[in-house]
Formats: C-alpha cells, structure tokens, sequence
C-alpha cells in the first residue's frame, strides 16, 4: 500500500474476527421473566398486537358491565330523590353472566395460546420453572378479571361521589365502601380467574375451553338454584357453595357487611356470610393447585 | 341420505369424549329429581317442579349444550380437520351427505336428551296421572333436537367459530335477550319447542313467560330445519379447498 | 392425435391482490406428468382446480371431456391424494379404504379394498387404527383409498413427501405401472431426483406461470442463451483443446481433473464439429459427456428467469 491510499476510514485496514460472540452482560432474573410473561398474556388477552376483531370481544363485554354503574350514575343525575337502582354489594349479582362470559373468552387466550401455537417448548426451556409459569398466567388473568371487576365498581363509587354536591362529605360517610370494593373486586377476581385458568390450561382449543369455563359458572347457578329455592331441604341448601358466582355473592355481601340481596340464593340458604369468604379462598387456592399440577405435567 | 356416512358419522359422534360429558350433563336432572323426590317432594308438595325442570333445565340447557357441541362436530370436525375431503370427491350430491349428517346428529341430540326427560319425569311424576308432561316433553324435545341440529350443523358450514357463536346464542340471546324482548321471542327455538310442549301438555304451570301458539310454533321450527339444512347444502355446494395450507 | 386427458385453458386463480397462478394453459395425455416447481409456485393450486376442489378466478380446467368444478360424478373416474388431508384416526387402514369404496358405490366393495390394499403393500397392516400410523403408511393408505374405484385419471400432491427410499421407490414402480395400463398420472413435486426418475412430461411452475414443458431434456436444449457444459476426456487433451478453441461453437475450454470440460454456445455444431476436429488433429475422444442436462440446471434457470 502506497501513500496515496486515501480511504474514508481511518487507521491501518483490519479484517475483524467476528466468530461465535457469547453474552457477557446483566441476565435479568426469573422475576422480570415472569414479569415479561405477565404482561405478554395481558397483552395478548385483550388483542394488542393482533387484529381489531381479537379486541372487540373483551372490550365489549367489559362495556356491559359498566352498564348498571351508568345507568344508576344517569338515574343520580337526572332524578333528584335518593335512588338506588344498584348497590354496591349487589353489583356482582347483577352481572353474574357477564363475568362468567368475560372469564370464558379471555382466559383460552391467556392460557391456551401457548399450548396452540405450541410454544410452550419456548417457554419451559428458559429461565422461568413450570410453576413460575402457571402463577404468572394466574397473575395475568387476575389482572384482567380486576378491569370487569373493579373498574364498574370504582365508576359507581366516583360517579355517585362526583353527582352529590358535597364531594368530600360523601366520601367522608362512605370511605368504610372502599376497602369492601377492593377486597371483594379482588377475591372474586381470583376466584373466577383461578377456576377460568384450571379450565383453560386442560385445552389447546379455543371452542372447548370457552364453553367449559361458561358451563363450569352457569350450570351450577342454575343447579344450585333449583337445590336450594326448589328443593330447599336441609342438605340441599349446601349446594348454594357448589356455585362460584354465588360464593362471590356471599362473600361480596360479607365484606361490605351487608345481608345478601333477598332473591339470591345465598339469602335463601341462610348460612353466615363469613363461610363464603372461607369457600372462596379454598376454591381458589384449590384451582391454583390444579392448575399449577397441570403445567407440572403437561407435554411441552 | 346416504347410510354410509349416517354410519360413519354416528360412530364418530358417539365414540368422542366429549358425549360422555354430555350423558353425564343429561343424567343431572335425574340426579335433581331424585334428590327431590327423596327430600319429599312430589307433585303434591311442589306442583311445579317437574315442569320447571323440564323447561328451564332440560330444554333450556342441556337439549342445546347438547345439540351445540353435537351439531358442530357433526360436519365442524371433518371440515377442521381437512378428513371432509373424503366425503366430497365422491360422486355424492352434496344434498345427501348433508342430510346423513343431520339425521346422525338427531339421532345423537334426541338419544341423549330424551332419556333425560323421560327417567326425570318417571321420577318426580312417580304415579301421577294427568298433565301429559312426559310425551308433551318427549315431542318437543325431538323437535327440538332437529332444529338445534340443523341450525348449528349448518352454523359450523359457514364459521369456523360456530361453537363460540353457537354459546352466544344460547347463553345471551336465547338466555337474555329474548326473554326480555317480547318482539322477538319468535327468532328463539327455544321458544318452539316449549310452545309444542306447552300446546301437548296439560299442565297448569306456565312454561314460557309469554305463550307461543302451537301452530306457529310448529311452523318456525320446520321453518329453521328445513332453512338451516338448505343452507349447509347451498354453501357445501361451493366448498372450496383453502390454499392456506 | 388423441384427446388430452385434461385440458387447462387460460387459468388463472387469485386470492385478493395475490395472484397463485397465472394464465396457464397446458394438456395432459396419459402417461406420467410431473408438476415441478418451488414452494409456493401455485403447483397446488393448479392440481386443486383440477381436482375440482378450487374455482379458477378465470379460464377453465377440463378433465376427461368435463369441466372439473362441480361435477360430482367426474369422481368416479378421478382419484386424488392431496398433500394436507388427515385420515379418519379411528377406524383402521381396511376400515378407511372400504368406506371410499362404498361412499364411490363400487358393486363389490371388499374385493376391491383387498386389491388396492395389496397394491399399495398394506396388506399387513390393515386391521390397526390409522391414527398409529407413520407417516409413510398414512400415505400409502391414503393412494389405497384413492385408487380403489380404479380411476382414470389419478392426481396426486407431494405424494412423496415423507417416504423413505424403499417407500418412494415402490410408489414410483407402482405409478409407472398404472400409467402403462393407459392412465393418467399427475403428479407434483418440488424434489428434483423424483420427478427426473418418473416423469415423461413434466409442467414447470414457477410463480404461478407455466415456465416450460415437455420433455425435460428437450426443454435444455431450447435453453440456447445458456451455454451446455461437455466433459470431453480424449489421447491428448491439451491438443484437442487448442483445436477446438479454434471453432466459433465453443465458448470456452478448462482443465479439469485429466479432463476438459467445454462450454458451448450452439450445441448442434458443437455436436457435428468435435469429433471432426479431433479425427483432425489425430486425437481420439474416449469419453464425452453432456454436464448440465440435469433436470436442476434447467430447473435453476428457469426459476431464474
């Protein structure tokens, strides 16, 4: 090379040995993977990064639930006299349906994504155990049974707050509300997401898991239903715990400390609102168990 | 019709797990009457009971939970599947298999549900006499089991969803909506078939919140077996291999 | 000149603003014919329309005289094996080939599901479910089925796709005897040895459109602005290159391994010139040979066009 080689890049030429690099920097622990797998399955659940129709269906839905909070904040509004269209103890009551659908179409895709598109191979061969997984999808679908939950409830108590005159007197009698709204908004969540999950795990496809988590939540309604206002003898009057929506019921009621409404079945079978909340949390816990045994076993 | 493939069908439908489940579905009113009678209730103490089980569980849940996953497996499988390539490069008009497809999941629907309500109804009526509930019932439930069979069979020709579809009728439109809706209490089979019931049987309890005719009720539900069954033949005539492989 | 068995005029099919195959015409007599192509050229495209079981957007497919979409009883005489179908998992291999049997109303069902089954070399394996099938006996079964109501015309798509050797080589032998009882076979492939070992004809599909067909050497020899590649050994090859490096035919001379390896432009003069040069020069040729007629340099140039 003479001196009249001019390049464009400075210093002597080099050919650089590039060869097989290894990673050498922070490695993030299981916490942020279980973090990052919490917010894939919520991202996924509610169709960001797919098609707007993948959207529609859980966004609909959860704009029926707010329906008795806007029709109860409209009734405030327009009518003057003290009106209560729906209380807060009783808002779950009304939309039992709703959540049970809301449960059934977005917890196939936060659990059963994975095993239909197969990649759960991905998942269980990195730095998050089995269990690890199981809980974060838990975690995931909890958070999207809190937005059914909570958000009406939250609507109804600011609406109702905002429509009186004397913002901080209302909240000065009604503040004893918030803590029952958020502890019920967040057992019933991990109810209803629990036993969604445990379902939705036991199968890739989409149709089935949808329709068993929507029959696991009706079909004991109404057989409860029939057990304890029909039947109504002693020993039938314990199917009323058989029905997830109705423990949600009674332990809801529990916790604002308030009778159950009177045409429910948890006031027909008349036992005492703490036995709901001990139900609730045994239901959950079991349903997490199985769950967790399911990802445990299953073939990746 | 074509024997072959009603055989073949009925062996595929019946050999799932799935109709396990759905037995087990049906067997639950018998459970209820049962216990009912065994906690002493009977037609004296509970008059209506025995009616309310056959229309608000036996109609309303279990005859189309049956009849949905039945219907759609019926003809839904093969085309998910890709096995319905089988059935159509065959010198069969499109007609016949359908209708051997329809009358498999009939046959499967009705001899699920109809022993439901014939051993609840044994159970609760015990010797009762009178009210007719059991053949008003065994009817309707037949008829019923034809139109739900066709309409969600044809419902799986179209959607690849018809299963979620297929909930949504049952749990939001037929559970809900027209029961609220007077002005389209027609548009539910529901409706039908306990209109036939209603119109057959004796029995004082109301069955439908508002009553249906038995004459028109006889008349839509023909209408959607024959309309649902024309349909699936309509668009199965068209049926084309997606590239998407 | 006989009738072609099936006639494709002017077809084309599209999906949306994609276009699968464009404006392909072509006829096919009995015989093999082989569909060659890479992944996604339309070749499944266009034995689908064959087949009846996609529209073409335009033109027409003809099979046996007869429009091919919608036509029913066309299937009496038509068997298909298609690359994505699954088989009925429950019922077992002779289950599953007497249903096609009965569904296609052959007179004697049984007798016939026993002769495609032997043909097909199932025999043994009859009686077990075919969800435990490998791959290679889901294939087998699934040519068993199809070819049970003994069809004139028999289409089939990757049928090779997962058969081992022994396998593919009984499937060809089996084809080619099927061809030679007078029927017609098509056949589509990605897979180069295949489709050089069994096809007379082959269809060349490249992007939906009909890139060659005929005979695969004579489609090298159309190819005249490539030039053919010879192996030439010879008494003396250093000579034999300075003679022929002389002729306006070659277009080039290199040495390789005690060989020459020669390029030439015009394949006919160069056939007629070379050994009249070596007879010339007093050198004797023993050994010359065509390099590049192998269906894959036809095949890379045509995708490449």
């Amino acid at each position: 090379m003479t001196a009249n080689d001019r390049t464009a890049v400075e210093g002597a030429s080099n050919i650089y040995d590039l060869g097989y690099r290894r990673y050498d920097g922070v490695r993030l622990g299981r916490w942020w993977a279980v973090l990052a797998l919490y917010r894939e399955s919520l991202r996924g659940a509610f169709g960001l990064g797919r098609s707007t129709a993948a959207k529609v269906a859980p966004l609909v839905l959860i704009g029926i639930a707010l329906v008795p909070a806007l029709i109860q904040l409209a009734v405030g509004a327009l009518v003057p006299a003290d009106l209560e269209i729906i209380r807060a103890s009783e808002y779950y009551g009304g939309i039992k349906y709703i959540l049970a659908l809301y449960c059934g179409v977005v917890a196939p895709d936060i659990a059963g994504r994975d095993q239909r598109n197969r990649s759960l191979t991905l998942y269980f061969t990195r730095a998050i155990s089995r269990t690890d997984y199981a809980l974060g999808k838990l975690a995931a679908m909890t958070t999207a049974m809190l937005l059914i939950t909570l958000v009406p409830q939250v609507l109804l108590f600011a609406g109702n707050a905002l429509s009186t005159q004397d913002f901080g007197g209302y909240l000065a009698d009604e503040w004893t509300q918030v803590a029952p709204i958020f502890g019920s908004a967040l057992v019933g969540s991990l109810l209803i997401a629990s036993i969604g999950v445990a379902i939705a795990a036991l199968t890739p496809q989409r149709a089935f898991a949808t329709a068993g988590i929507i029959v696991a939540f009706i079909l004991p309604i109404i057989v409860a239903g029939i057990l304890v206002f029909e039947i109504d003898a002693d020993a039938t009057r314990y199917a009323v715990f058989i029905s997830p929506l109705d423990v949600l019921d009674g332990f809801t009621a529990w916790m604002f400390g308030e009778p159950a409404a009177t045409d429910t079945a948890v006031h027909e079978a008349g036992f005492a609102l703490w036995a709901y909340a001990v139900v609730g949390l045994a239901v959950s816990a079991l349903a997490s168990l199985l769950l967790i045994r399911r990802y445990g076993t299953v073939q990746a | 019709m074509n024997g072959v493939i009603l055989g073949l069908t009925l062996r595929l439908l019946v050999r799932q797990r799935r109709t396990l489940l759905l037995v087990i579905l049906a067997a639950l009113p018998v459970a209820l009457a049962l216990i009912f009678r065994l906690t002493g209730g009977s037609m004296d103490t509970n008059p209506d009971f025995a009616a309310g089980i056959m229309a608000h569980f036996i109609v309303a849940l279990v005859l189309p939970l049956t009849a949905l996953v039945v219907g759609t497996a019926a003809l839904g499988q093969e085309l998910e599947d890709g096995t319905f390539v089988y059935l159509v490069a065959k010198p069969l008009p499109r007609w016949r298999v359908v209708l051997a497809k329809v009358l498999a999941a009939w046959i499967v629907v009705a001899g699920v549900v109809v022993p439901s309500v014939v051993l609840a109804g044994v159970v609760i009526l015990g010797g009762f006499q009178g009210e007719r509930l059991i053949p008003a019932f065994v009817v309707a439930v037949l008829a019923g089991s034809l139109a739900y069979a066709a309409l969600f069979l044809s419902l799986s020709v179209r959607f690849g969803r018809a299963l979620i579809i297929g909930l949504a009728y049952v749990f939001v439109w037929e559970a809900l909506i027209s029961q609220f809706i007077t002005g389209v209490r027609f548009l539910s089979v529901r409706a039908y078939t306990l209109g036939i019931a209603e119109a057959i049987s004796d029995s004082p309890s109301r069955l439908l919140e508002v009553s249906l005719g038995a004459t028109p009720a006889v008349i839509l539900l023909a209408l959607v077996c024959v309309g649902a069954t024309a349909y699936a033949i309509r668009r199965l005539g068209g049926y084309q291999m997606s590239e998407r492989v | 000149m006989t009738t072609p068995t099936i006639e494709v005029s002017g077809v084309s099919r599209w999906y949306g603003n994609v276009v699968a195959v464009n404006d392909v015409s072509f006829e096919i007599r009995p015989g093999i014919t082989g569909l060659l192509g890479p992944n996604g050229a339309g070749k499944s495209t266009l034995l689908h329309m064959m087949a009846g079981f996609l529209q073409p957007s335009s033109g027409e497919v003809r099979v046996l005289g007869e429009a091919s979409w919608r036509n029913a009883e066309l299937y009496r005489r038509m068997g298909i094996v298609l690359e994505r179908e699954a088989v009925y998992g429950g019922l077992t291999g002779y289950e599953f080939v007497l249903l096609n049997a009965r569904l296609q109303g052959l007179a004697d069902p049984h007798d016939a599901t026993m002769r495609a089954l032997d043909l097909v070399e199932m025999g043994p394996a009859k009686d077990r479910r075919t969800g435990g099938y490998s791959k290679g006996m889901k294939q087998r079964i699934k040519v068993a089925a199809a070819i049970v109501h003994d069809p004139e015309v028999l289409l089939l798509d990757e049928p090779f796709n997962g058969a081992d050797p022994r396998q593919r080589l009984h499937m060809m032998d089996m084809l080619r005897r099927m061809a030679a009882e007078g029927r017609t076979v098509v056949f589509s492939s990605h897979i180069l040895e295949e489709m050089e070992r069994l096809g007379d004809g082959v269809l060349v599909i490249v992007a939906g459109r009909l890139a060659a067909s005929g005979d695969f050497r004579a489609i090298r020899r159309l190819m005249t602005d490539r030039p053919h590649s010879f192996s030439v050994a010879s008494t003396d090859n250093r000579g034999l290159a300075r003679a022929l490096v002389g002729d306006p035919a070659v277009a080039g001379v290199q040495f390789q391994d005690g060989h020459l390896v020669v390029r030439s432009d015009d394949f006919g003069r160069f056939t007629v010139q070379a050994p009249r040069l070596a007879r010339e020069a007093g050198i004797t040729i023993t050994e010359i040979a065509p390099l590049d007629e192998s269906l894959e340099s036809v095949f890379e140039y045509l995708v490449q066009r």
